[in-house]
């Protein structure tokens, strides 16, 4: 097994591309996605429905850490990011210095959307909740974000190229 | 920074297409955006989605405002060529209906 992959990162919005980019290309050694442009390195990517999922909650939780645990744009320490791709999962740690996030404040989404139920705020730790098969938060600090998201079974025959 | 959308307008109609990624750090503008074009009351805004490769939940509030100040100034909003990413997301929120996507 390849050790984990680590970055270490300035809290802030500036630096989100990065970590967006490298979890991008983690998720896609994990599902074998590749992308339709492979020489336009800078594409924002992302169709495989393992790949979706798993850049959407982390763009959520990265923005979730940068914006709480760091007040957007004040002083900011580091993000501590470890991406472990393995064969039919991927595992992403974030680890931050900041102010405890409330989870448990989170707003469910409501129950019958119309037009004028559309929330405009909320929506990004149930995106990651509903798109990983876990979602583990532990109040530092350090603070702790454990993300994990399994390859389906006909993803992975899919990827290897055993599908019937 | 490059801003992932265009408007264009035609008399009473508005066009915007947005492209790229919309999140977190490009939304603000947008939200800017949107609200010179809401003051301006247009009775139809066509959001043409075709070239937008991601969205994060700021985006995504980004046009839920546009959806409601247009829809609530008695306009009408089509939003069209969702795909990929975005569309997932539209349809994990459960707005892919809403927006009749």
């Amino acid at each position: 097994m390849a050790p984990p992959i680590r970055l270490t990162l300035p809290g802030t919005l500036r630096y989100r591309a990065i970590a967006v980019r490298a979890v991008a290309e983690a998720a896609r050694l994990v599902s074998g996605s590749t992308q339709r442009d492979p020489n336009d390195a800078l594409a924002h990517d992302v169709r495989d429905p393992f790949d979706t999922a798993v850049v959407s909650a982390f763009m959520e939780i990265f923005n979730n850490v940068a914006i709480h645990a760091y007040s957007r744009d004040g002083e900011a320490s580091t993000i501590e990011l470890t991406i472990t791709p393995d064969a039919d999962q991927i595992m992403i740690e974030i680890k931050d210095h900041g102010v405890p996030f409330d989870i448990d404040g989170v707003a469910p989404l409501p129950e019958e959307l119309d037009e004028y139920t559309l929330p405009e705020g909320g929506m990004g730790i149930h995106i990651a909740k509903t798109m990983l098969d876990e979602v583990v938060y532990e109040p530092g600090p350090p603070n702790l974000w454990r993300l994990r998201k399994h390859l389906s079974a006909p993803a992975q025959q899919l990827r290897n190229g055993s599908s019937k | 920074m490059t801003l992932p959308f265009d408007v264009s307008r035609n008399g009473n109609e508005a066009t915007l297409v947005i492209r790229g990624s919309l999140d977190i750090n490009t939304a603000p503008a947008l939200g800017e955006e949107i609200d010179r074009l809401v003051v301006t009351r247009p009775t139809k805004v066509l959001v043409d989605l075709v070239g937008l490769d991601l969205i994060d939940s700021s985006g995504v509030a980004a046009l839920v405002k546009l959806y409601k100040a247009v829809r609530a100034a008695g306009g009408q909003v089509t939003i069209t060529g969702a795909r990929d990413q975005p569309l997932a997301i539209f349809k994990l929120l459960r707005m892919d209906k809403v927006f009749n996507l």
